[in-house]
């Protein structure tokens, strides 16, 4: 579970001084030459406690590094090279030393006073990183809701699992996982199925846990259940082994792929040999006609008057849309509508209808990638049909990977709200024996397209904040990734309690939504590498880095 | 926590009983150097040396030429000082006691000495330091009564940490008999005497390891009470009397030479040839550590360099070389913009400095320990 350093050795004294004083939050220590220290390590010192108690001890992590000469200035530095001489090398190296800033994670019991002055530091073994995040008591009084979600190694080579508490991760105390994050590092895709994958190993229900992944490129999740052809590196079983996690790939999978212009599977290869296609035909999509819209600018609401209308007729069996049973069929009807003069339903000018027609077209016929038909064939499922029977134990993948950005929204509106639906009541078309799983986790990447920012939320943009702000108690859980967080609406981010960064550039990392890192940590989150990642979570107090294992499925790279 | 000077309470007390206190404003009040005080120590430690005649560099120079290049030979080329001592100290001006009609001053100081080592990476560490707290009194016709100091003297602490000094005692810094007048200043040159005592004993910590590949630097002269007799040993002083002559030659060939139109000639990474003094026990020369051209005087960026010749015989010109080389290259690094005699101050000198000061302990904790009895009430 986790690898003890060699030996217990000081790797510093706490310092205060008069201008920087120790404080309840903070603490500096002083390192010997040679002391290797990094950010994000974890530390302990000893710290006064209660009378005829051991001492007590302070976890804090290490923030950033300072290194301090008694140069006052640099022209101190200059004259001291004989005046500019780059060729000399000093007789007697300035004095300096390196000094770590930490911030307090813990006390063991619960004393934050300042740490004294002059008090050795050292390295948190692993039973003390748990006490530092405050993991220890979920180990120790639930550990079943201990997911492992990385592993912190330390710079003395010591190693401790980072856990997740699943009450705050799958609800109810919070939920929610968010996962941001240059692209190109193949992180955060496979950050989020290795934390699926540790969600299903280490839950005892695991039959209650239903899991939907949307997949959003390529091939890259259209083979999760199938062992890896290459089998996996020394140090990634190493690594999964450490984490107490099976490297295996996911079991009871279902795919769920998009119909293309031929009647046959929408989908990068290797197509999945078993998997259910599906499709949108009007009768199937009247419902839901304003995802479809999701997209298109309507800042008067004129499109939204229309489809609501549209929406009402076909659902409410109207009789001016008994003849509009398909596609085709209703950009007809509209034609005739454009045509016809005078206001439809007193409202609609012939110009907002013909506007409206357009945009239906285009999404639809046009420029469709052949997921809309007219009527669906037996084979061809609706995708709400089928994610209303979801059932516990199961992961249905569902590829939006070829799909138009229309398309996509609808799909992930559709998931979103048949899921809700079947959580939040008694769905009616229900035909599932099983019983309706305790939690449903959705994973859609590139979640900026689906929730972005902005004061005016689209339909879908108000699923996903239906999905963010109540999902917790309907047992509906996010797990979204992104770019920049700062690109997806405020609320959605808000929502998520725990956070996973990975690589962010600079200038994002200054934006608003990443207030909750302290600045030094916001400057590390720039220098994280491939497979490194910070990790938020309710239950620590300060973030923690962690690294993660390579998926233990067959990945294709497109 | 207790205050580490609790042991002077006890004196404060004897004091306080048998004397009137009148205490200092504010509790102490720290007695500020003489800005010129090494240069001020050197004239008394070297007043027997006014006048220079005598070379004490054998082959012996021609009074034509008193330079000799001396190239800066890193420590990587050859690591020849090894260890540096300093000491420093702080004067605190308590109160004045009244004793029958006499009234005197009542001063504390803290002094320290530091040995320090620099190992071959150029880092340097403290080998042993010495800190001690002295009370400064007068005794006899100027101050303490015999009585008091008796008792007094008993209150030392075993440790030697803490002791009262009689600051009435002749010292080379303080020659003259005391007066009623110069009674403050005067337990200022009892405190550095007694500091260079400090410094003189830590040269011992490094007899065993002292050779001829391995230096010690003490800083300022190597005549104390007598001459330092360790080998292996420079004493390298940052400021020294400016009224020496130097007067070579006989009869009519005779040259008159002040040090100013000496050093005046001294260009950087040179030295002036070696002059005796103290009849030849002691051999001396001047090192440029820094380029006129970037100073503001030209007798700055100069070291007086001190030799013991315990045999009085003079020093080999190559061996003066070797170690006015070796200082040259000791300019890098400097304490510029920390000390304003950065220009001729050695980096590990300043260690050893600021070593001592930094375990000195504050005027706070000082002026904790400072509680004079309250005059009891006379009926």
């Amino acid at each position: 579970m986790a690898e003890e350093p060699p030996t217990r050795q000081a790797i510093g004294r706490t310092s205060a001084t008069e201008q920087d004083p120790i404080t309840s939050d903070e603490f500096r220590f002083w390192l010997p030459p040679d002391t290797i220290v990094n950010p994000f390590d974890i530390v302990v010192v000893d710290q006064v406690s209660q009378p005829g108690h051991p001492p007590s001890k302070t976890y804090g992590l290490v923030t950033s590094l300072e290194h301090r000469t008694d140069a006052p200035n640099d022209l101190a530095n200059f004259i001291s090279s004989n005046f500019g001489e780059l060729s000399e090398e000093p007789n007697t190296p300035r004095q300096g030393t390196t000094v770590a800033f930490v911030n307090v994670l813990s006390n063991t019991a619960d004393i934050y006073m300042p740490v004294p002055s002059e008090r050795l530091v050292y390295f948190a073994d692993p039973e003390g990183i748990q006490q530092a995040l405050g993991t220890d008591t979920l180990l120790r009084d639930r550990p079943h809701d201990a997911i492992p979600a990385g592993l912190i190694k330390m710079s003395n080579g010591a190693s401790a699992v980072a856990y997740l508490d699943r009450r705050y991760v799958l609800g109810p105390e919070s939920a929610h996982v968010n996962i941001s994050g240059i692209s190109g590092l193949a992180t955060k895709t496979s950050y989020a199925m290795f934390l699926i994958q540790s969600i299903l190993q280490r839950a005892s229900d695991p039959e209650k846990i239903a899991v939907i992944i949307l997949n959003v490129k390529q091939a890259d999740l259209l083979q999760i259940d199938r062992r890896p052809d290459q089998p996996l590196p020394p140090e990634q079983m190493e690594l999964w082994e450490a984490l107490g996690l099976e490297p295996q790939p996911f079991q009871n999978v279902r795919y769920l792929l998009p119909r293309g212009h031929n009647g046959q599977a929408n989908s990068y290869p290797p197509v999945p040999t078993i998997h259910t296609l599906y499709a949108y035909d009007l009768e199937g999509t009247a419902d839901k006609l304003d995802l479809l819209f999701s997209n298109v600018a309507d800042p008067s609401g004129t499109m939204e008057g229309i489809y609501g209308e549209i929406m009402a007729g076909i659902t409410g069996h109207d009789a001016e849309f008994r003849d509009v049973q398909s596609w085709g069929a209703l950009l007809e009807f509209l034609r005739r509508k454009q045509s016809e003069g005078g206001r439809w339903r007193g409202m609609f000018a012939g110009s907002s209808i013909g506007a409206f027609r357009r945009h239906l077209r285009r999404i639809v016929q046009t420029r469709q990638t052949g997921i809309f038909v007219d009527s669906r064939s037996r084979n061809e499922k609706l995708l709400s049909s089928e994610l209303v029977n979801i059932k516990g134990g199961y992961i249905y993948v569902v590829d939006i990977a070829k799909m138009a950005d229309d398309e996509q929204t609808l799909v992930f509106g559709d998931i979103l709200r048949t899921v809700y639906a079947v959580k939040a009541e008694e769905a009616e078309d229900r035909t599932e024996q099983a019983p309706v799983p305790e939690k449903v986790i959705i994973f859609v990447d590139e979640l900026n397209k689906y929730a972005p920012g902005g004061p005016k939320a689209s339909p879908i943009t108000q699923q996903v904040l239906d999905v963010a702000e109540r999902g917790r108690s309907l047992g509906v859980i996010l797990i979204s990734a992104q770019q920049f967080m700062s690109a997806v609406h405020d609320r959605v981010t808000g929502n998520c309690a725990t956070k996973i960064l990975g690589r962010t550039g600079s200038a994002e990392v200054m934006q608003p939504d990443y207030r909750f890192l302290e600045q030094d940590l916001k400057m590390a989150v720039t220098r994280l590498v491939k497979g490194e990642l910070l990790v938020s979570h309710p239950v620590y107090r300060q973030p923690v880095k962690v690294i993660f294992p390579l998926p233990a499925y067959q990945q294709e790279q497109g | 926590m207790p205050n580490p000077l609790a042991s002077i309470t006890p004196v404060l007390e004897l004091l306080g009983n048998h004397l009137k206190i009148l205490p200092a404003t504010g509790g102490a009040v720290e007695e500020l150097q003489h800005p010129d005080i090494d240069e001020i120590e050197d004239a008394l430690l070297n007043r027997e040396t006014g006048e220079i005649t005598d070379f004490a560099e054998t082959p012996t120079p021609s009074p034509a030429n008193l330079y000799r290049p001396t190239p800066p030979l890193f420590r990587p080329e050859k690591h020849l000082f090894r260890f540096f001592i300093d000491g420093s100290l702080r004067t605190y001006y308590l109160a004045t006691g009244i004793e029958g009609q006499r009234s005197f001053p009542i001063q504390l100081a803290q002094i320290g000495a530091a040995v320090m080592e620099r190992d071959d990476q150029g880092l340097v560490r403290c080998l042993k330091s010495e800190h001690k707290v002295l009370l400064l009194v007068p005794t006899g016709a100027h101050g303490l009564s015999d009585t008091v100091w008796q008792q007094l003297e008993r209150l030392r602490t075993p440790d030697g940490f803490f002791e009262p000094v009689d600051i009435t005692k002749k010292t080379p810094l303080t020659p003259r008999e005391p007066t009623e007048d110069d009674l403050r200043n005067r337990a200022g040159g009892i405190a550095r005497h007694r500091m260079h005592q400090l410094e003189i004993d830590l040269v011992k910590e490094t007899d065993s390891r002292r050779n001829e590949d391995s230096w010690l630097i003490l800083d300022g002269a190597v005549k104390l009470d007598d001459f330092i007799r360790a080998p292996y040993l420079i004493g390298v002083a940052k400021s020294f009397r400016k009224d020496p002559e130097f007067r070579f030659g006989r009869g009519r060939a005779t040259g008159r030479l002040d040090i100013t139109s000496i050093l005046a000639g001294l260009e950087f990474a040179h030295r002036t040839v070696a002059f005796s003094a103290h009849d030849g026990k002691v051999a001396f020369w001047y090192v440029r550590l820094r380029p006129q051209k970037e100073l503001d005087y030209p007798l700055m960026g100069v070291v007086k360099v001190e030799l013991p010749r315990p045999d009085g015989t003079p020093v080999d010109s190559d061996l003066a070389d070797l170690l006015s080389r070796a200082l040259v290259a000791e300019r890098n690094v400097t304490p510029y913009g920390q000390d304003r005699r950065w220009h001729c101050h050695l980096y590990p000198i300043f260690l050893a400095e600021q070593t001592i000061k930094n375990r000195f302990y504050s005027q706070q904790v000082l002026l904790g320990a400072i509680r004079w009895p309250r005059p009891t009430a006379t009926p």
